[in-house]
């Protein structure tokens, strides 16, 4: 049974990478590769929001880090001339540095404390990057620094990522590593340190957890890859803004925790499931953007009402339905009435 | 106002010490304080001859300090091995290596937190609920299992707050045999708060009553039956009586 689920799985991973392979060249238009490598993007932003919910928090500050990775990526290209190939982790690590040392006091305090703490930061960053005019540019912003331009990849030589097509599938490939990453963390030991923690800190550091450490490394990791997400949004989109209503605002974060929810906090494929399947919905209402806040907290309303764990446990509820109806029809065919009947 | 006040506190290696007084008396507050959960405000605790007062509840469990919670803590939506298992962390440090890499030293390592898991389920007589879900337990059998987390850190003390609380006459008996093998099989020292004084008379060597935080009596389970200062606390006096 454990087989034919993981190879369920399996097949529903590989189907996944596919269909984004295969999406751009279906598609052949410059608009929907844009918005289909913004949505890969936010589907590795929310799935590292959800890292943090492993050891049962919530942030609402994942935008900060986004925004410290992608203003040191381009800052790197921009003013130092460095290459996407180098300047791309640096964003990360510098993100994760940054939550490595807000950890430590973050992480003393749960709930609603930690939710203040990490909006307050978030939003910290943003005015950080809107006031600081001389390095960020202010409210103008940075605009024109390079894109992804051409990298070396080992064993294929140079490869010029500078178009649409070219640099949605290089994001691609960033962002399935850094899933595959996230993935394997959280089947490990580490991950099931985190959920034990989340379980109850209380019991996890009288067996000898150091539960703030621990909390901190997955703090860390998440917003390293939150930072990784933003630099590839910044050279995505080659112009930034720390303005309110741009991708660093509050309003991504909230965007971001939704995406998670609806597609199912529990499962490592919901934040995906969610990401796509709401950025989808923004796109497809976008000749009603006034009203897209109130559509997608309809969604967001009738998925927490309907389906608790979010829209990925579909399969499973498909899978348990039509096990349950293949129970009833052996029964009712070995029913003895209704074979008199017959 | 203070919780326990000028409590001075002495456990044998090996022991079956008591801890009991009627509710609020500060009982577990001593014990959250011994565990790492509470820091007293004044006062030392020192533990096999090393001052632990300032230390945090995973660095006593480190240096071998065991713990039952009052509240039934499990981790529920764990299975029961899976509990074993976070109970056995201290044996197998986590490296990044090990993350992406399973070698040889690591697997065997894995082999052999598996083998101390499931030895410790044996000995408290989970082995057959090894994949069954923590919160699915009956209560009796949840407090085994809790009992099991603490013995998987291999504590040389072990603090068991209202270990049979709840339980049927049957698994309180199970329960008073299993604390007696743990001194006698493992030599593991125990401090027990229970308000059930027929479990804490058949069990401890030893017991410290306590009453609105301070210590009013102490010695052998017999003497403090007879104690009147126990009785008062417990019963009320005659002035109690008749002003009532």
């Amino acid at each position: 049974m454990q087989n034919k689920s993981s190879l369920a799985s399996s097949v529903g991973w590989a189907l996944a990478v596919v269909l984004a392979i295969v999406f751009p060249l279906a598609l052949s238009s410059i608009y929907w590769t844009s918005v289909l490598t913004k949505i890969i993007i936010y589907v590795l932003m929310a799935v590292s929001l959800r890292t943090i919910y492993l050891v049962g928090e919530f942030s609402l500050g994942h935008v900060g880090f986004m925004c410290v990775g992608a203003y040191t990526s381009a800052l790197l290209t921009l003013k130092a001339g460095l290459p996407l190939a180098l300047t791309l982790p640096v964003g990360g690590l510098l993100a994760g540095f940054t939550a490595f040392s807000l950890g430590y006091p973050f992480m003393r305090v749960k709930g609603i404390y930690f939710v203040i703490l990490t909006v307050l930061t978030s939003e910290s960053f943003r005015q950080l990057a809107l006031n600081w005019k001389s390095l960020t540019g202010g409210i103008d912003g940075l605009i024109g620094f390079p894109g992804a331009g051409a990298l070396s990849l080992p064993g294929i030589g140079q490869v010029d990522f500078g178009g649409p097509n070219e640099y949605y599938y290089l994001t691609l490939s960033v962002v399935c590593v850094s899933l595959y990453l996230l993935h394997r963390i959280e089947k490990s030991r580490l991950g099931f340190i985190w959920l034990a923690i989340r379980e109850t800190d209380k019991m996890a550091g009288a067996v000898g957890i150091n539960v703030l450490r621990y909390k901190v490394i997955n703090f860390s990791v998440a917003c390293f890859f939150a930072g990784i997400g933003g630099a590839l949004l910044a050279h995505s989109e080659q112009a930034l803004s720390a303005m309110e209503g741009a991708s660093f605002g509050i309003m991504t974060t909230i965007y971001l925790l939704v995406y998670m929810v609806v597609g199912g906090r529990m499962r490592f494929e919901g934040p995906i499931v969610g990401t796509v399947v709401l950025s989808l919905v923004s796109e497809f209402t976008r000749p009603v953007e006034e009203y897209q806040p109130m559509i997608i907290g309809a969604i967001a309303i009738a998925v927490v009402m309907i389906l608790p764990d979010g829209l990925s446990i579909i399969p499973e509820k498909i899978g348990l339905w039509r096990f349950k109806s293949l129970i009833a029809k052996s029964k009712t065919d070995l029913d003895p009435k209704t074979q008199e009947g017959l | 106002m203070a919780a326990v006040i000028d409590l001075d506190m002495v456990v044998d290696q090996g022991q079956i010490f008591g801890l009991i007084g009627p509710n609020g008396a500060g009982k577990s507050t001593v014990l959250n304080m011994v565990g790492g959960t509470l820091r007293p405000s004044q006062g030392k605790i020192i533990f096999r001859g090393k001052e632990i007062t300032k230390l945090s509840s995973h660095k006593r469990a480190e240096q071998g300090i065991g713990r039952v919670f009052q509240e039934n803590l499990l981790f529920t939506s764990f299975t029961v091995l899976q509990n074993l298992l976070v109970g056995c962390h201290l044996q197998s440090p986590i490296s990044l290596a090990s993350i992406f890499r399973k070698t040889s030293s690591y697997r065997s390592r894995e082999e052999a937190l598996m083998k101390n898991a499931l030895d410790t389920l044996k000995f408290v007589g989970l082995s057959d609920y090894f994949c069954e879900m923590a919160i699915n337990l009956p209560h009796g059998r949840q407090r085994l299992l809790a009992l099991a987390v603490a013995l998987a850190i291999q504590p040389q003390l072990l603090l068991l707050d209202e270990p049979v609380t709840g339980m049927n006459a049957e698994e309180v008996a199970l329960m008073v045999t299993m604390i007696k093998a743990l001194r006698e099989k493992k030599g593991i020292t125990c401090v027990v708060v229970e308000h059930n004084m027929k479990a804490v008379m058949g069990l401890c060597d030893r017991i410290v009553v306590l009453n609105f935080g301070k210590r009013i009596a102490e010695g052998s389970p017999q003497a403090i039956v007879e104690n009147k200062a126990v009785i008062e606390a417990y019963l009320g006096t005659d002035e109690d009586v008749t002003s009532n």
